[in-house]
């Protein structure tokens, strides 16, 4: 910890004023005002990933003289290209071209959502990030007819007001886990395991287990807590279903969505979940965001989303199912061109996190888990601290959340009519329509 | 109730000797004691401060004549409000020094850029070139600066965020390791509720048991000895290699009860003699093995020569005897030969940076060992060891999963000791490493016992989301690894354009 004196909530002047800089200070280096800062991004997110997001965040638009669509990886999405019809054959750009997605493909009595985007909220528990992140994502999630998941940390009162655009995330260590928040729920999320760190269970570390946090998950404050992996009550798919059968006594309505990393027999794992009663297969790859996770584990334990989710669309194909569940992916997608090219290699839709992060400001410097301030987050996103979680202020977040969604539609709606689409659902494992590109190429 | 009858009889244990039944009290008191003389294999690890620091991650620069003006703006537009005033940017003290920005403190910048974002006309934050040109292509700065961390903290290292490097390969980062969804026999083992073992068996065990009519055993048992964790220390180049450096390895190595291995020379000029060190002797100086036997459990012989190995094992029938050898063009026929004559340790050797037989990654040729022993029928009868191109806390399971035993570990050792290596780090032995000017014994010797804390508790967070309970059995499991570019091939060979997966 450093030896500064304890954090005291900040005066509206003090909030005015860090904002203000913070806020001028994202949209001068976007506006290329300023230079490129040197030490900004990595392979997977570039400099230009980030400041593109900025910009999206910012004005609603993509950028002109920013690389908003891949990164610099050199594998996978990024090898990964769009075969566009020509210029004369596209379609006009419009917002009738379809971009909703159903969720419940089981065809029973359950809820029948359909967000307007095939793009929800990943879970990010309380804890890990503030209650203004979250409700920042709730209300934003709610302007947008679509969701985001409450990790596992339990529900703040505050998120009831979002209720219907709340998944409720039910997670080995089952912190926070209460019938109420799963009887508020939509759609009820088994996570099984996290792409940034799989078969590893959850991990929040003490100097962010604060009071409030604590309380929520009922436990000590300022002790770590390790969601263990897996659940305990499960070996096997018919626990699985048993689980299953558990929620569904609790709220007969919402849908279920069971979130799992990707291991060599994933593919199996999403035919066993869907016959334990699954409407929602949700793919966490190995580039996953996490809040914190051993660096050991990210990228080498279980393999990355592109390489996962075409594996389970052909086995669901295969196994005659393909039709009646719902597969998201997640982990290490960026941008718009990401969700389209997952979607064209097998997935219905996507779940993002870091990038509405990245969208509020964050520039990836990983000190999510605490730093060496042991205060998290320098920018208030990956935090409880009561004054650096003051620096995001719910109505600029929901704004910017709102703007960058509407940029990534823009984009989505823009490789569809290229290709000649005018419905997402169209797009769902055509990978006749990409073209994978060796890196000299581009 | 099965442990009041299988004390009877039992004369060391107390209350046992003269009755033939315990009561109550006694079976409670002998739990208690057996209970507490359980030893749990653990790593005692200790934060042990640099000696001499790796260059700052960043270099902070500010304009003092932009901060003069911002101050002097903000104390007109904040008269009063002194704490918006002099709120500063940094969370972690970069300006938090006697007169702040005027003179930052870089060796406090984690790089979350706050303050140039903020103030993007004045504050700059460069990564640090004289960090990212430590090291070379391989054992690059990033891989030395978690050594360091590795080594100062003993933990193993947590971040927030995801993933931020390339997609696949090379080496072994063509690997990834499988994990289990839901089914897996280790429940919380990583978290320390149960036992996941790192033990390893360095020696022979028989492929059968032979018996004769009578029922009596008449082939050789195992001839094997254990160590706590699947690696050992392993020389570094001749010219590094001192007597000093010799005590260090040697007193790390009987911490975390593995072994170190020295050459005989040193071993024997400095009175390094343990159960611990196998002292290393060329193929000319064999013959004074003999003089090893106190407390010696094994040594090596620097190259094959099978009459040296013939004559080494007669006269020393007690001794562990192991033989190096490098992956050198025909290495397949020499490894077979060395197998037929009855060698029980093989340790191969490639480069640092991992490459031998022509270039080829260590990878691929550890495999081809393996499954040769394998389709031999022989491999529990053959330890194999490998040295080069283990230099990260990941390549050890991935190592392991391709065949070894146990990996030979030198140049993390010297990087956990802040040694600066220069010269031709790709050889194993034309490079140099400059130790720090001050340090004494018992700090390098933490400093390498908590790398080796932080990478054995790594391979268990590997191995817990395995599901395997012991290391043992990760050997060659390659059914546990997947291919980046066979999974490449599997997803994407549909793709247009698509000719094949890897880098």
């Amino acid at each position: 910890m450093a030896k500064s004196k304890l954090p005291v909530f900040p005066s509206e002047t003090l909030i005015h004023k860090i904002t203000h800089l913070m806020h001028d200070g994202m949209d001068a280096r976007t506006s290329g005002e300023f230079e490129i800062p040197p030490a900004l991004g990595d392979a997977r997110w570039t400099d230009e990933l980030i400041l593109s997001t900025w910009h999206m965040a910012a004005t609603g638009t993509l950028p002109d003289n920013l690389n908003y669509k891949t990164g610099e990886s050199n594998g996978g999405f990024d090898r990964l290209d769009f075969k566009l019809l020509d210029e004369e054959q596209w379609l006009k750009h419009s917002e009738d071209i379809k971009t909703s997605i159903p969720l419940n493909r089981r065809g029973d009595h359950r809820k029948k959502l359909s967000p307007a985007i095939p793009i929800y909220g990943g879970g990010m528990s309380y804890g890990s990030v503030s209650v203004n992140v979250m409700m920042s994502r709730a209300i934003h999630a709610k302007n947008w007819n679509t969701y985001m998941s409450t990790g596992e940390g339990g529900y703040p009162e505050e998120l009831y007001d979002c209720r219907d655009h709340v998944i409720t995330q039910v997670a080995t260590g089952l912190f926070g886990v209460e019938e109420k928040s799963i009887q508020a729920a939509p759609i009820v999320e088994f996570k099984y395991a996290q792409g940034a760190k799989p078969g590893l269970g959850g991990h929040l570390l003490a100097s962010k287990a604060g009071e409030e946090v604590a309380k929520m998950r009922g436990s000590v404050p300022f002790v770590s807590l390790f969601s263990p992996f897996p659940f305990h009550s499960t070996y096997s798919v018919e626990d699985h279903s048993k689980h299953i059968d558990w929620v569904q006594t609790i709220n007969p309505d919402a849908l279920i969505s069971v979130k799992v990393s990707t291991p060599h027999d994933v593919d199996m794992v999403a035919v066993g979940s869907y016959y334990a009663g699954a409407h929602i297969i949700h793919l966490d790859g190995g580039f996953g965001g996490t809040g914190a996770a051993p660096e050991i584990a990210k990228k080498n334990i279980a393999m990355p989303i592109e390489l996962a989710v075409p594996k389970v669309h052909k086995f669901l194909i295969k196994e005659g199912i393909r039709e009646n569940v719902t597969l998201i992916a997640s982990g290490g997608i960026r941008t718009a061109d990401d969700i389209a090219k997952a979607i064209a290699l097998g997935a219905d839709g996507v779940v993002l996190g870091t990038s509405d992060l990245v969208a509020m400001g964050c520039t990836r410097c990983s000190n999510c888990e605490g730093g060496p301030s042991g205060r998290g987050c320098p920018w208030g996103l990956t935090t409880t601290d009561i004054e650096l979680q003051e620096w995001v202020q719910q109505e600029w977040a929901v704004k910017r959340l709102d703007n960058y969604y509407t940029a990534l539609q823009w984009r989505l709606r823009d490789i569809l009519r290229k290709l000649g689409l005018s419905d997402v659902k169209e797009l769902v494992g055509r990978t006749d329509l990409l073209v994978y590109t060796r890196s000299d190429l581009k | 109730m099965q442990l009041l009858n299988k004390l009877e009889g039992d004369q060391t244990m107390i209350g046992a000797s003269d009755k033939s039944r315990l009561t109550m009290t006694e079976f409670a008191k002998e739990s208690r004691i057996r209970a507490d003389s359980y030893h749990r294999y653990h790593i005692d690890t200790i934060e042990t401060p640099d000696r001499q620091s790796l260059p700052n991650r960043f270099l902070v620069s500010v304009g003092k004549f932009g901060l003069a003006k911002l101050l002097v703006s903000e104390i007109f537009e904040y008269w009063g409000k002194w704490d918006v005033v002099f709120a500063r940017p940094c969370t972690y003290g970069v300006f938090s020094g006697p007169v702040g920005g005027f003179s930052p403190r870089p060796e406090k910048c984690v790089g979350c850029l706050r303050c140039t974002i903020e103030h993007p006309g004045f504050v700059t934050i460069t990564p640090n070139p004289a960090l990212e040109t430590l090291g070379d292509s391989y054992l690059n700065s990033k891989i030395i600066s978690t050594i360091d961390e590795e080594a100062r903290k003993g933990t193993v290292p947590v971040r927030g965020q995801g993933y931020r490097g390339r997609f696949g390969g090379p080496g072994w980062d063509e690997m990834f390791t499988d994990m289990s969804e839901i089914v897996r026999p280790s429940r919380d083992g990583i978290h320390g509720r149960e036992l996941i073992s790192t033990i390893v068996d360095i020696g022979s065990k028989p492929m059968r048991l032979q018996f004769d009519s009578e029922g009596s055993l008449v082939s050789a048992g195992p001839k094997m000895m254990s160590i706590q964790v699947p690696f050992v220390f392993d020389s570094p180049a001749g010219s590094v290699m001192s007597p000093r450096l010799a005590k260090i390895w040697k007193t790390a190595a009987e911490q975390v009860d593995t072994l170190a291995l020295i050459s005989a020379d040193i071993v024997a000029s400095n009175n390094l003699e343990s159960p611990s060190v196998v002292p290393i002797f060329s193929l000319d100086s064999f013959e004074s093995a003999n003089s090893f036997k106190n407390g010696t459990r094994m040594v090596q012989l620097d190259g094959w020569g099978a009459s040296e190995y013939e004559s080494m094992t007669s006269s020393n029938p007690d001794l562990m005897i192991s033989v190096r050898m490098s992956f050198e063009e025909g290495w397949q026929d020499q490894l077979s030969e060395m197998v037929d004559a009855g060698v029980s340790v093989i340790h191969f050797v490639a480069n640092n940076h991992g490459e031998a037989d022509g270039g080829r990654f260590i990878m691929d040729i550890i495999i081809e060992a393996h499954e040769m022993l394998l389709k031999a029928g022989v491999r529990d009868k053959v330890t194999l060891l490998h040295s080069g191109g283990v230099v990260a806390a990941d390549h050890l399971p991935k190592a392991i999963i391709c065949g070894l035993d146990a990996v030979g570990l030198d140049l993390p050792l010297l990087i956990a000791i802040q040694a600066r290596l220069s010269g031709d780090t790709s050889s194993r032995e034309r490079y140099t490493a400059k130790l720090p000017k001050k340090f004494d014994d018992k700090w390098a010797c933490q400093r390498i016992v908590n790398l080796t804390g932080s990478w054995r508790d790594q391979m268990l967070e590997i191995l817990g989301a395995m599901g395997i309970r012991e290391v043992r059995r990760l050997r060659g499991e390659m059914g546990r690894a997947m291919w980046c570019s066979h999974l490449e091939e599997e997803a994407f060979s549909e793709i247009e354009g698509f000719t094949g997966g890897g880098i």
